[in-house]
């Protein structure tokens, strides 16, 4: 048995208890805005692109404390790892053009401790003016317990980072990519760069002993106020979320609910959204058909694009 | 010369990079003041803070409002004896002892035998209790156990043992190009690359010596890995570590660059890396 079927095993266990509820019926969700929009490039057009996405979603943000919550994980020139620049740039742009009253950039890194080098090999410094101005190291900065109500995870609290804690709204502006423990790492995903470093390590592996997709929930439930948009323009296949290869799609993703951002991003690249655990968890199955969501702006078919699949995860493309 | 007095938080500690106060940048820059020309007001005012992380079960937090010990402990542990006294080191040393990766635990080796899986898991230190063990945690237990040793601890043939069981957990981690990651070399059946930081560490952690003529072969390729990075990495913590790991086994390189110094940590690991004897290895 690998670590991955020990930890996969003990997390079915916990979603079939999840699930089961007792035989209580299946919680509703309200059906949520998902906008998927073509985005050719990074290029300057993305900026105006963002900013209709975002304003299209009626946010209400004047004079709010804002954190986006990119994904910075590594750097590789040969690969697409990480949220690109421009794109978070844009979604910074929108939401101080929206009237938001202060807007940070927060990451923790799960592998590279130096995160200031790691956003400046990621272009960061040269896209972002005063980038170190506007960003927190979420690894390093002053943290608080928080109990985690009604755990799905084998974690009963969690120290979280002040800056995320304190903020208004909570915008993960994700990658498209495969993930080889997850299945798919999207918005949803993307909230493990909150949990810091500095008390749990590089990597923060207390979450995956705990469980991955149970504690991607967890950490979706402890933060209730979110935005979520997804940089598809360029995403990975296959084996990622790092070793993966780049997969252009030429799309962004972006909702007020995650789930049904992950969802639709699913759908966008051939993947059935129900096989993926941490959706199942959060949503139950008849809450990710795809009628849950309303799609705005273009449909799914027109952007599909199937992302390669490694072996191990082959059973997760949609039909 | 870096003025760590003006960096300096009110409670005597100091941040990563601002903000709040760290066990382990604290550790570092008292680490650094002893390599360098230490401020004794500044220094007082450190060994303080360092005071509030220690936990009744003798380990240490990371910062005085986590309710938990974890990898910081060994830190404290490599602090020079007028930072820490006998009895703390002597606790955080048995905190240490009693800590070990998931992975080696009893019923996860269990289980992995159940489903007919032969590999050794050697016992290394996890970054927090509950996970599995890793490169850098690993490694600095590694120094801590050693630097005990060196001091005649009472149990020296069980921290030997340990060192000794730590070096076999590094040895198996290292990437196929000779270097370390986080400690993760393979997934999904491809190798992962080495970085520098991680490299640089572990050949510090493998420089008191290893077992058998094959780990003497790895550590020529661990070298030849190391000198590689140096050539290319432009960060001030591969740059440090680098070097120190390097000068560990004999071989003093310079970076190929002058790097930026972004935060506490860059600036108290270089003066480490640039010190004449390194305190990790005191």
């Amino acid at each position: 048995m690998t670590r991955r079927e020990m930890l996969l095993g003990t997390s079915a266990a916990a979603a079939g208890a999840a699930l089961s509820g007792c035989g209580k019926a299946a919680r509703k969700f309200p059906v949520s805005n998902v906008s998927i929009v073509k985005a050719s490039g990074y290029t300057m057009d993305v900026y105006d692109t963002v900013y209709r996405m975002v304003a299209g979603h009626n946010l209400n943000v004047r004079g709010k404390r804002i954190v986006l919550k990119p994904n910075l994980v590594e750097y590789d020139a040969r690969t697409s790892i990480n949220t690109h620049p421009t794109i978070v740039h844009a979604v910074y742009e929108a939401f101080l053009k929206l009237g938001a009253g202060d807007v940070r950039i927060a990451e923790g890194p799960g592998h590279r401790r130096g995160t200031l080098d790691l956003a400046d090999a990621a272009g960061y410094f040269s896209t972002i003016a005063k980038f170190e101005d506007s960003f927190t190291d979420l690894n390093t900065d002053a943290v608080a317990k928080r109990r985690i109500p009604q755990p799905l995870s084998k974690l009963s609290s969690l120290y979280l980072p002040h800056t995320v804690l304190d903020c208004d709204l909570l915008v993960s502006v994700a990658k498209m990519k495969t993930h080889h423990w997850a299945g798919a790492t999207l918005s949803m995903k993307n909230l493990f760069g909150l949990v810091p470093g500095a008390v749990y390590g590089w990597p923060k592996n207390v979450l995956h002993w705990a469980g991955i997709p149970e504690t991607i929930v967890d950490l979706h439930h402890l933060f209730p106020k979110q935005f979520a948009i997804v940089d598809g323009i360029v995403g990975m296949e296959g084996n990622g979320p790092i070793q993966g290869t780049p997969k252009y799609a030429g799309v962004l993703v972006a909702g007020r609910d995650p789930a049904g951002v992950d969802a639709t991003c699913c759908r966008v690249m051939g993947i059935d959204p129900k096989q993926i655990e941490y959706l199942r968890l959060a949503r139950g199955e008849e809450n990710l058909v795809e009628g849950a969501f309303r799609q705005v702006g273009e449909n799914i078919r027109s952007v599909r694009t199937d992302f390669a699949l490694v072996e191990e995860w082959k059973q997760i493309r949609a039909a | 010369m870096t003025d760590w007095k003006t960096r300096q938080n009110g409670d005597g500690g100091w941040a990563y990079s601002r903000g709040c106060s760290w066990t382990e940048p604290t550790v570092f820059v008292l680490l650094a003041q002893a390599a360098s020309t230490p401020d004794r007001e500044s220094l007082l005012k450190g060994i303080r803070f360092l005071s509030s992380i220690g936990r009744r079960d003798g380990g240490c937090s990371p910062q005085p409002g986590v309710e938990e010990s974890t990898w910081v402990t060994a830190l404290v542990a490599l602090l020079p004896e007028d930072a820490v006294n006998g009895q703390q080191r002597r606790r955080a040393i048995d905190w240490l002892k009693s800590r070990t990766g998931q992975e080696s635990g009893w019923s996860y080796k269990l289980r992995q035998r159940l489903s007919g899986n032969k590999d050794e898991f050697p016992e290394g230190w996890p970054w927090f209790p509950g996970a599995a063990a890793w490169v850098i945690p690993t490694s600095l237990g590694i120094l801590a156990f050693e630097r005990a040793i060196r001091r005649q601890d009472p149990e020296t043939d069980e921290l030997q043992k340990r060192v000794q069981e730590g070096k076999r957990f590094l040895l198996g981690r290292m990437c196929a190009d000779g270097g370390w990651n986080h400690g993760s070399s393979r997934a999904l059946g491809r190798d992962g690359d080495s970085y520098p930081e991680t490299t640089g560490i572990a050949l510090l952690a493998l420089s008191g010596g290893v077992v058998s003529a094959r780990d003497a072969s790895q550590m020529e390729r661990a070298k030849a890995a190391a000198h590689r990075h140096l050539a290319n990495c432009r960060t001030a913590e591969g740059i440090a570590w680098l070097r120190m790991g390097l000068a560990a086994h004999g071989e003093n390189a310079a970076g190929a660059v002058e790097p930026v110094r972004r935060t506490n940590m860059d600036e108290a690991l270089m003066t480490l890396a640039g010190a004449e004897r390194n305190p990790l290895l005191a």
